[in-house]
């Protein structure tokens, strides 16, 4: 049930919830392209059901959905993705890359106010650099930057970035969202009260934020790149998918993600056909299986294996996603060049399992149906986020699975906070049952290198195959994108075959928008990369 | 005839109970499917023959899984009213009994306890310990004491001036022997009306935590767990949720007819 405006985030999100409506590479429409007559108007506001509360609106501590998504709106980067993924710029007027992609040199806007009034400048710009650099600071994004050599202000609109290698994903890394130097120069930013009443320089400011409960925003009408035309944002609150849907039959939110369920069997009526247009299109993430690959019963590949031969994927997804989805077998985009079409998915093949449990030195020697190991039984638990019923549902299958072969596997629910704060950022698990956001551009390298394992850090299972890590230096390293190509090509195929998780698969983005809204084009970049754009004709505006 | 009616209220809670016993201990033999076996073809059918309270989300047969539900629910229900009765009871009457500084300490820790919101605090104890249905008991059990701790304060404290309690201290009778002897088998009447209507609000309040998904862990099937896999198919499949429901509220209905009319057995004074 989320949605993602983030118009340029090259980063990868906690998903939280499999509905993120993130923006795509491909895509299909149930909506057909009719030639609008209505003239766009000012005025109405859009209230978007989440299902998650933001966490901080510190843009560069900001890891979650809900938080990248009010940040989105609030804050620009120097760059960002248009409608076809291409970046173009957003505070940077236009960038010159010199010496073989060693500097970037941004040429920013002139003609950027803060929401307080103050001018945008290129100390901005470098102050937000070192603030994602500060080892003090928790950032999950300092990954990119640290490849940066020196960051010079040549003049106020002028920053000069030079690398200390070249460093392909470097100019997406830009879509950073840069922060207030003004506001924030003395301020401590793992505490200051900026993360609940944040300064931007985007089309919406912030008014309020009641926890738990909505967030506001109103439109900037000195934006740069004109007022937005829907005045006021509201991002409501709705911790249940239920209940989301229940405020959408009574017409209390205008913009949600449904559930396949809801998308094949509650919205096919009269009501849902008048009054909302449905969108349909590959999601930009994954959901899988995660093992502490520090346990030792994880560390021995044909275990890994076999529970990938004993999942039946294709009957998850037919079962709990109403075949809104597709099997997935690598860290990329189903649908992106840097997927390798190549590695095809293991069969669903249970005997082969048993068998490689065998060789693994797994059997069941007391005949209770329970495989055992110097008499111990394979018994773990897999850790799942509170209110996902999806992906709950989802372990109780592979439970199924993995009881037929002789695995015992435990579920546990825990609530969203208690599971990333005290399990996952101190390795206090066996397996989890999660979500990635991608970025749209393929690196991966602070999912998958070997060094990114500290507290916090995403690579979390404790993935380490230095061919892996080579390549992934190697990918940043690289601007052809052939070439590129054929190092994530591999990268993929590498993943796949060591297993470090059970790839499970890519849910489709389904969301839908009150039918009030026009304006919206569904592109390869979703729907939300235009949303400025988005109005309600005078006639039919509901708002004050 | 009020009282007649009052009766045949009672006797029908005691049958319904019964019924979930027989559930609960011949479950294997009730129940015509295993409880957590997936059936991909039959996901969300509704009520048939095949299946009498049709099918949830992955294809399972919600009756077999309501019959072994039901050993969840009474067995939560007894256990966790149980503990929560020994707790109660001991420090109701050592409150009771000795008074002064003791029983200040005991009450205030009493009051202290129910100040907060036990569903909230359960949710933070089960956010460290394991969610097993055993530390689920323990954790509501431990979290509902307090009732019965004043309940047994109170009847204690007017026992205790008792004749016979005094010509028991005369002959040299010690503290502990008096408690056990003399004033918890006099207090046990309204503790016993008290822990009946508990193991309604156990069995509720093990249905809350399962229903947001922190209670009894899949695959184990429980009444809670059943309902919230209902929530989300509300408008599709309405057997997922009615059918558990119906259950939860007859269940603790029957707790709170039977509570009520031991209440009248058991306390003659509060007859009418």
């Amino acid at each position: 049930m989320n949605t993602d405006f983030v118009p340029n985030v090259r980063f990868y999100r906690w998903a939280q919830i499999p509905l993120a409506l993130l923006a795509v590479f491909f895509w299909a429409s149930l909506l057909d392209a009719e030639s609008d007559q209505s003239q766009p108007a000012y005025g109405d506001a859009i209230v978007v059901a989440s299902i998650a509360d933001a966490r901080t609106l510190v843009p560069i501590l900001a890891s979650d959905s809900a938080s990248g998504e009010i940040c989105g709106l609030v804050f620009n980067g120097l760059v960002k993705y248009d409608k076809n993924i291409n970046i173009v710029g957003d505070l940077a007027e236009s960038w010159d890359i010199e010496a073989g992609g060693l500097v970037i040199v941004f040429h920013l806007r002139k003609d950027v106010k803060w929401h307080d009034g103050m001018p945008f400048t290129a100390y901005d710009v470098e102050f937000t650099y070192k603030k994602l650099v500060d080892p003090a600071v928790r950032t999950p994004y300092s990954g990119d930057f640290e490849r940066i050599k020196k960051l010079e202000v040549a003049d106020d609109h002028t920053v000069r970035v030079v690398y200390k290698e070249p460093f392909s994903p470097g100019l997406s890394s830009w879509g950073m969202s840069i922060m207030p130097r003004h506001l924030l120069k003395d301020e401590d930013l793992n505490k200051t009260s900026f993360s609940r009443h944040p300064v931007g320089t985007g089309p919406y400011k912030f008014r309020s934020w009641k926890s738990q409960e909505k967030i506001e925003l109103v439109s900037n009408h000195e934006y740069f790149e004109g007022r937005p035309y829907i005045d006021r944002y509201i991002y409501r609150i709705i911790p249940d998918e239920a209940t989301i849907f229940l405020e959408l039959q009574t017409r209390g939110a205008d913009m949600s993600g449904l559930t396949p369920l809801q998308f094949t069997r509650q919205t096919d009526n009269k009501f849902f056909r008048k009054y909302y247009q449905k969108f349909r299109y590959p999601g930009f993430g994954y959901t899988y299986m995660g093992y502490n690959l520090s346990d030792e019963r994880f560390r021995d590949i044909r275990v890994r294996q076999a529970i990938n031969f004993a999942v039946n994927k294709e009957e998850i997804i037919g079962t709990i996603l109403f075949g809104l989805a597709k099997v997935t077998t690598g860290p990329f985009i189903t649908d992106s060049w840097a997927y390798n079409k190549e590695v095809k998915p293991a069969s669903y093949d249970p005997a082969k399992a048993r068998l490689l449990l065998k060789e693994a030195g797994w059997a069941d020697e007391d005949g209770d149906g329970w495989l055992e190991k110097d008499g111990k039984k394979f018994e773990f638990t897999v850790l799942v986020n509170q209110g996902n019923s999806e992906r709950l549902k989802c372990a109780e299958m592979i439970q199924g699975y993995l009881k037929a072969i002789g695995i015992r596997m435990k579920i546990r629910v825990l609530e969203w906070s208690t599971l990333i704060n005290e399990f996952i950022d101190k390795r206090h698990f066996e397996a989890v049952l999660m979500g990635w956001s991608l970025s749209r551009d393929p690196d991966c390298y602070d999912i998958w290198h070997s060094s990114k394992t500290r507290e916090g850090e995403f690579n979390f299972i404790g993935y380490k195959n230095p061919e892996v890590d080579h390549l992934l230096e190697e990918g940043r390293r690289t601007f052809d994108r052939a070439e590129r190509e054929r190092i994530y090509h591999e990268v993929h195929r590498l993943i796949y075959e060591d297993q470090p998780c059970l790839f499970l698969y890519s849910a489709e983005a389904l969301p839908v928008v009150s039918s009030r809204f026009h304006g919206i084009e569904v592109s390869p970049n979703g729907i939300g990369y235009n949303f400025i754009k988005w109005y309600v004709p005078r006639e039919e505006q509901r708002y004050r | 005839m009020k009282e007649f009616i009052k009766n045949k209220m009672v006797f029908a809670g005691l049958l319904f109970i019964a019924v979930i016993l027989i559930f609960a201990v011949l479950a294997p033999l009730i129940a015509p499917y295993e409880p957590a076996a997936i059936d991909t073809k039959n996901v969300l059918s509704p009520p048939s023959i095949k299946h009498i309270f049709g099918t949830d989300t992955l294809g399972r047969d919600i009756f077999s899984r309501i019959v072994y539900g039901s050993r969840i629910s009474l067995s939560i229900g007894f256990i966790a009213v149980g503990i929560a009765v020994l707790i109660g009871l001991f420090f109701g009457s050592v409150a009771g009994y000795y008074g002064g500084i003791l029983d200040s300490v005991i009450m205030r820790f009493v009051d202290i306890m129910l100040c907060f919101p036990t569903l909230f605090l359960i949710l933070a104890v089960i956010a460290v310990l394991e969610p097993s249905i055993f530390n689920i008991m323990a954790v509501i059990g431990a979290t509902s004491w307090m009732g019965v701790a004043r309940l047994v304060r109170a009847e204690v404290l007017t026992l205790r001036e008792r004749e016979y309690v005094l010509a028991s201290k005369v002959m040299g009778a010690r503290a502990p022997w008096i408690i056990l002897r003399h004033l918890i088998p006099n207090a046990i009447g309204p503790v016993l009306v008290s822990a009946t209507l508990g193991i309604g609000g156990a069995i509720l309040l093990e249905s809350s935590l399962s229903f947001l998904g922190i209670g009894v862990q899949p695959p184990t099937p429980s009444w809670g767990n059943i309902l919230m896999d209902g929530k989300s198919t509300l408008g599709v499949a309405w057997w997922l949720t009615i059918f558990p429901g119906v259950f939860i509220l007859l269940t603790v209905l029957a707790y709170n007819l039977l509570g009520e009319g031991l209440r009248d057995l058991l306390e003659p004074r509060l007859r009418r």
